[in-house]
């Protein structure tokens, strides 16, 4: 690996980072939070994707100036996810929550394909593979704005949870919830607004993503898996974790990508294994006693 | 046992000698397909009842051992030119070392880490099963020989079938000595379990061991019944979900409850997809969720009697679980 | 009765009505696409109504949906083309054809299930191919156990073909073709251009394709710089491009889904990888490649069955003739089909698969299964699609693969072969960046 392909890679980890925290960040707040693990995350983001296509090719609204948009939608159909159908589970045991957001999973992705049909599709504006091209460096500018805005969304975030009320309402929730029930906060509520906040981010992801890669109803299923990878590796009840959780993992996959590509996507599996062997909490996680069940 | 259980039980027993009895009676091939795959799943709910039902630790990738059992018979019946039984059994001997091995420390994990780690598993094991060419055919995977005989079929809808009495039987027996009850203890009160004595890292070991050991042998009999194996295919997510569905809809933690739930749930799953195909993942998606929400525990409580099924206790389950 | 007894009951009964289920509900309902129920093929009596009846398991809903119709749409015309000129000849009667469809949801296993009811429930005369190679792959096991002719047209990896099946017949170009077309264009129009890069997708299909290109390019003079894979369905392959970027290619080929293809362009862009040729073994030749990435579609080059600018013409019992007669009669039977501006190939040769059979029916004069078969194996026939012919596994090596182009003025054009060429071969494709 010569200096400029080193450069190179290490550009392509850290904005492919940049992209994968975007992904995992709403996925990683729920975890967190709410102790749901969402498997229809990467469904939310698909429906990003699809919305964001719509706006572009039918109304001719840019995905960036869409943005808004998309992420008020996704904000309405997770609130009413969460209000109307998990809702009920909360209290439930654990396979109960996994398995309710796997069959929604399911039926958003039948939705999608009833609405979009199967096509595959991409979104493609007109600066959609700009790139700064800096000594031989080319620096993709789409996934240098996803990385720009993970950063903000991790910020806006970290604040929202960490200083405004209904944002520490928020984490009480996470942390106890009956003594979050015993100072007033009203739970259902505040659980509907973070998961409608957490698929508001996965529109986000799902906007950038439409125009850095293809897409289909089904393709949810490996945006799941990675926020999974960056959610564990970071660690949960973290925001900024999130982010540093998307860095590492792009950057393994990159350096390991250049020399043996096939094994790529193994080696941050077995990656992902060996670290919640060892150390589940992740790298900035609170670590978990034993007793409780998470 | 409740006069109820008994009832089930012997439901059980007559659905499989009903289907003992089905290939001599003229069943047509794709009965006999249907009822096979739907005995696959059964095998595997039964294998993931031990470690997810009783035991409490809901193994979300069990899907890495199918494919693993399989990829062993694969080689071992195309590149060495074994036999199908030593095969498969190979597969199965493998995959309870690889469990055995990694056990300990997985099941250190609670609730949703246990989930995820497993999941990874399942996807390190894809990922590395199709990059291995050398060995297990890559990407492209392994074509394994032809079993021309012209009851093979009807062959391996017996071994299925075998194998679902044998792991509910098995089940059964477990359910009632030590092994059992400790299995339940871990999943309400790991901690007091171990306060009373209980080995739970050996029981739980032994749960995980069991169900993989299961589950690789049912891999290696896919391989062969399916003639060729690739890792998109072996390593389907369905194998580790449905499985799971199935006994969350039966009953987890009981005898019955996922055979129960393989005799309602695939062929309601085939019903739709013949009769609502394009919107047959929606309709299914919609199922699970009202079964999760209404019926949390499966439908084993109201089926054996224990509970009554009024409508008044379905809506009773929501109104408990909500925040 | 006390409850658990009564629901005991009616649980009973249900599971033993639903385990027959599987079975008794498809059979009195219609079937899920649009297809009549028939009975299966006795030549009947002198009145002569009889029909022959197919079976086809086809993905109309899962990953490979579009394709699928696709496919469907090529049986269809291919069987409304046969009954409207009376049906197939058997022996000494005209019998019309039938066929039945399930969805196989993309799903392998489904396909094997469907086929084994097609074959032993439906009780069809003969099978239709699905969509793709997995499905191909597990109907062929079928169809060879219960000894009824296939011809499938849509799942093109030589292991399906190695492994000494008899019924199981293929009328479109092995996946090791593919992309040899391209480089025949590259090598005739720039005999200085001389390394390849492959990068394929770790998947069955892309494999073979990727593997038959490297070695026909090494056959062809050509210097391999690069033949590496990336996991499937990956959405993230710059490690690969940016090693294949330090080494300078001519050509890049790629072997994968259209998903691939459309990732590998955006990519490609995005970090600066230029090459003078871009080939892709599945994508480009589809609208919606175009579709997804505007201007930058152009140049790429696709690698393609069959397409409607061929200069071919049936033999005197084509029904079709040419392409473009076969493409006239696809617009006006499938208005809201999507096939404005390209025939995909799947819909040709789906309906080559049909008159196959035809012909092959037509030769033995019965519908007896095993002549039936022996017919098709001796098939040689020059067709709308091209030559029909199959090697002694079963696959069609005769006929070579089309090659075209997303040109610069937004079109999709035929390039190659060069004898077919509707408009000439764009070369070389400009760096990324002189683009206007």
């Amino acid at each position: 690996m010569n200096s400029i392909q080193f450069a190179q890679t290490l550009v392509n980890g850290i904005i492919l980072g940049g992209v994968l925290s975007l992904v995992a960040l709403g996925f990683s707040i729920v975890w967190g939070i709410m102790h749901v693990v969402n498997l229809a995350h990467g469904a939310f983001i698909v429906l990003g994707s699809y919305i964001t296509y719509t706006l572009y090719t039918s109304l001719g609204i840019d995905p960036f100036l869409g943005l808004p948009l998309t992420m008020i939608t996704l904000f309405v159909v997770g609130y009413a996810t969460e209000r109307w159908i998990i809702h009920w589970v909360i209290r439930a045991p654990l396979m109960a929550k996994f398995f309710i957001t796997f069959g929604i999973g399911m039926l958003l992705e039948n939705l999608i394909l009833q609405v979009w049909k199967a096509d595959v599709r991409s979104v493609t504006t007109p600066y959609s593979g700009a790139s700064l091209a800096i000594g031989g460096v080319n620096i993709p500018l789409v996934k240098l704005a996803a990385l720009a805005l993970s950063i903000l969304m991790v910020i806006v975030f970290h604040l929202f949870l960490t200083r405004t009320r209904q944002g520490n309402a928020i984490r009480s929730t996470g942390m106890d919830l009956d003594a979050a029930r015993l100072t007033g906060v009203k739970v259902a509520p505040i659980y509907a607004l973070t998961f409608g906040l957490s698929t508001m981010l996965a529109g986000a992801a799902g906007s950038l993503v439409s125009m850095t890669t293809s897409f289909t109803p089904d393709a949810g299923a490996r945006y799941t898996v990675y926020a999974f990878l960056v959610s564990v590796l970071g660690g949960l009840g973290n925001v900024p974790a999130v982010l540093a959780g998307g860095m590492i993992i792009a950057l393994i996959q990159v350096f390991v990508g250049f020399y043996a590509p096939a094994l790529k996507d193994a080696v941050s599996f077995v990656l992902l294994v060996v670290l919640l062997l060892l150390r589940p909490q992740g790298l900035f996680g609170k670590p978990f006693t034993s007793g409780k069940a998470e | 046992m409740t006069r109820g259980d008994k009832i089930l039980y012997i439901v059980c027993g007559l659905l499989f000698a009903a289907m003992a009895l089905l290939p001599l009676f003229g069943a047509s091939g794709f009965l006999l397909r249907t009822i096979t795959l739907a005995l696959m799943y059964a095998v595997m709910a039964l294998a993931w009842n031990f470690i997810g039902g009783y035991t409490g630790y809901s193994a979300f990738g069990n899907v890495a051992f199918f494919g693993i059992g399989a990829t062993v018979t694969g080689v071992m019946m195309t590149k060495m030119r074994w036999d199908f039984a030593p095969a498969v059994l190979l597969g199965g001997v493998i995959c309870s070392l690889l469990s055995f091995l990694i056990g300990p420390a997985l099941l250190r994990l609670r609730g949703h880490y246990f989930a995820v780690a497993t999941l990874g598993i399942a996807n390190a094991a894809r990922e590395i099963v199709a990059g291995w060419d050398d060995v297990t055919g890559g990407g492209i995977g392994l074509n394994l020989p032809l079993n021309t005989d012209k009851d093979f079929y009807t062959l391996i809808y017996y071994i299925f079938l075998m194998l679902t009495i044998l792991s509910a039987v098995i089940t059964y027996l477990i359910s009632r000595n030590k092994l059992g009850f400790g299995w339940l203890a871990i999943r309400e009160n790991e901690e007091g379990a171990k306060a009373l004595g209980i080995d739970a890292t050996l029981y739980k070991t032994l749960a995980w061991v069991l169900a993989c050991f299961i589950v690789g042998i049912t891999g290696g009999i896919y391989a062969y019944y399916n003639t060729a194996i690739s890792p998109e295919a072996i390593f389907n997510p369905l194998y580790s979900t449905t499985p799971i569905l199935i006994t969350l809809l039966g009953g987890t933690g009981t005898v019955v409850g996922p055979i129960l739930g393989a005799m309602i749930l695939l062929p309601l799953s085939t019903w739709l997809l013949f009769n609502f195909p394009g919107i047959q993942p929606a309709l299914l998606g919609i199922i699970i969720i009202l079964t999760i929400i209404f019926l949390p525990r499966g439908l084993y409580e109201y089926l054996s009697g224990r509970r009554k099924l009024t409508l008044a206790a379905l809506l009773k389950n929501p109104r408990d679980n909500q925040a | 009765m006390n409850t658990p007894l009564r629901l005991i009951g009616l649980t009973t009964i249900a599971a033993i009505l639903a385990a027959c289920g599987g079975a008794a509900a498809p059979a009195p309902t219609a079937a899920p696409a649009a297809s009549t129920e028939k009975q299966p093929a006795q030549p009947a009596a002198a009145s002569g109504a009889c029909t022959i009846s197919f079976g086809a398991a086809v993905s109309f809903t899962g990953s490979t949906a579009a394709e699928g119709k696709y496919t469907k749409d090529g049986y269809d015309i291919a069987k409304d083309k046969i009954n409207e000129k009376g049906g197939i000849k058997v022996g000494d009667k005209m019998c019309k054809l039938d066929i039945k469809y399930y969805d196989d949801a993309s799903s392998p296993d489904q396909t094997a299930q469907l086929v084994e009811k097609l074959i032993t429930e439906d009780k069809v005369n003969f099978i239709l191919g699905p969509y793709g190679s997995s499905s191909s792959d597990t109907a062929a096991a079928i169809v060879e156990k219960y000894k009824i002719p296939m011809i499938e047209a849509n799942g093109a990896a030589e292991s399906i073909f190695a492994r000494g099946f008899k019924f199981t017949f293929a009328v479109l170009s092995p996946a090791g073709n593919y992309l040899r077309g391209i480089l025949d264009l590259v090598k005739v129009k720039d005999p200085s251009a001389k390394k390849v890069a492959v990068v394929a997708e770790t998947d069955k299909f892309a494999l073979e394709v990727a593997a038959g290109a490297a070695k026909y390019a090494k056959e062809q003079g050509f210097e391999v710089v690069y033949n590496d894979k990336y996991p499937a369905k990956a959405t993230d392959i710059s490690s690969n491009l940016t090693v294949i970027k330090g080494l300078n290619p001519d050509v890049i080929l790629g072997a994968g889904h259209i998903q691939d293809a459309i990732l590998t362009i955006k990519q490609g862009k995005e970090l600066g990888v230029n090459a003078k040729a871009w080939g892709f073994s599945v994508g480009p030749t589809a609208p919606e490649f175009r579709k997804s990435l505007g201007k930058d579609a152009d140049y790429v080059l696709g690698a393609a069955q069959w397409t409607e600018e061929l200069k071919l013409k049936g033999d005197a019992n084509d029904p079709f003739s040419t392409p473009q007669d076969f493409a006239k009669a696809v617009r006006a039977k499938f208005p809201q089909g999507g096939y404005e501006t390209t025939i995909p190939y799947q819909v040709a040769e789906s309906a080559a698969a049909v008159f196959a059979f035809q012909r092959a029916i037509e030769k033995a004069g019965s519908l007896d299964a095993q002549k039936v078969r022996d017919a098709i194996a001796a098939l040689d026939f020059d067709s709308f699609y091209g030559k029909v012919k199959f090697d002694e596994r079963g696959i069609n090596t005769f006929k070579p693969m089309a090659v075209q182009q997303n040109a610069t003025d937004g079109g999709n054009y035929t390039v190659g072969p060069a004898e077919s060429a509707s408009k000439p071969f764009e070369y070389p494709a400009p760096a990324w960046g002189s683009r206007k």
